[in-house]
């Protein structure tokens, strides 16, 4: 391993453990989608069962992704904060899931699914970002 | 730089060695994934998107998105690197050209449909991903290593107005699939 492949490395390490927190907010966005999908697929009250589990969930996301903005630089902030929007509307379709009945229940869920996707790209499109400028400051 | 990619096997459990590998090198910060599926082309020439099960209220009608998709890394802007399944790829295959393909056109979507059999032959299986990556080796050595071919599309030059195209096909992480039939 030469020098410069040394410290990239040492570099990255380093940048890891900064990465951790944002990290940790996609996997648990991927998480919710994950439950409200598998909530979806199921059928009759296993749904509503399944889905209040989830409102605990999507809070505790959003709780992690504000803790979490607390660190970033000010354009990875920027491009995180597009999530939150995606995130309320998740947590207010699966409450509307809970209270509603046939389609109207289904299009709540249905409607959950893509905010909570929608929410899952943002957060990646961030991580990617800050990948992207740490590599780049690395390499320059 | 945000591209989608393909790794096209012949065996498909090498598909799903790319699909964990993919999320691997996600997991290490050497590139990002956005979403992968794993497709296959059986023996009557049809793809089959390999996709999470879910209610039938989530089942929209299966576009043609991810075929089309797979076409458009045919074409010159397609890049085949890795085993010899790639040569000529890009003379054979006509129907797309460089610049931006925009597959809610329904000539460009057929033609790409159409160019999509240059890619995945009969019987191979690929896994599709949209990936960030800042450079191309990380991805390349995943395939030369299982022995697929890689093709790359920038994301920027794909124009894709099917509002269900993600979240019918592209999973935003690891799944244990099930198998759907995409017909058209």
């Amino acid at each position: 391993m030469t020098l410069a492949q040394h410290k990239t490395e040492e570099h990255r390490t380093a940048n890891k453990s900064k990465d951790g927190s944002l990290e940790r907010v996609r996997a648990a966005a991927q998480e919710l989608h994950a439950a409200i999908t598998s909530a979806a697929a199921k059928h009759g009250e296993a749904v509503k069962e399944e889905l209040k589990s989830i409102v605990p969930k999507a809070k505790a996301v959003v709780a992690s992704l504000n803790e979490s903005l607390g660190v970033q630089t000010e354009a990875i902030k920027k491009q995180l904060s597009q999530a939150i929007p995606h995130l309320e509307a998740t947590q207010k379709h699966v409450a509307e899931s809970l209270k509603a009945t046939g389609h109207a229940a289904e299009a709540s869920v249905r409607q959950a699914v893509l905010d909570a996707h929608a929410a899952v790209q943002k957060i990646t499109e961030a991580l990617a970002a800050k990948r992207t400028a740490e590599s780049t400051h690395v390499h320059s | 730089m945000r591209n989608y990619i393909a790794i096209v096997f012949r065996d498909k459990s090498k598909a799903y060695e790319a699909l964990h590998g993919l999320w691997q090198l996600d997991q290490v910060g050497d590139i990002t994934v956005h979403g992968t599926t794993v497709v296959h082309r059986d023996a009557f020439g049809q793809i089959q998107v390999d996709t999470k099960e879910t209610h039938p209220a989530l089942a929209t009608a299966v576009g043609v998105g991810v075929g089309a998709l797979l076409g458009l890394f045919a074409g010159p802007v397609g890049i085949a690197v890795g085993a010899a399944a790639g040569a000529g790829l890009g003379a054979a295959a006509g129907g797309i050209v460089g610049g931006l393909a925009d597959l809610g056109r329904a000539d460009t979507r057929d033609n790409a449909l159409n160019d999509a059999a240059f890619v995945l032959g009969m019987g191979e299986s690929a896994v599709i991903a949209d990936v960030t990556e800042d450079w191309n080796s990380p991805i390349d050595n995943l395939a030369l290593r299982l022995g697929g071919s890689v093709y790359r599309r920038a994301k920027s030059l794909v124009r894709n107005d099917d509002p269900y195209f993600y979240d019918n096909y592209f999973y935003p992480y690891e799944y244990i699939p099930s198998r759907h039939t995409m017909y058209w």
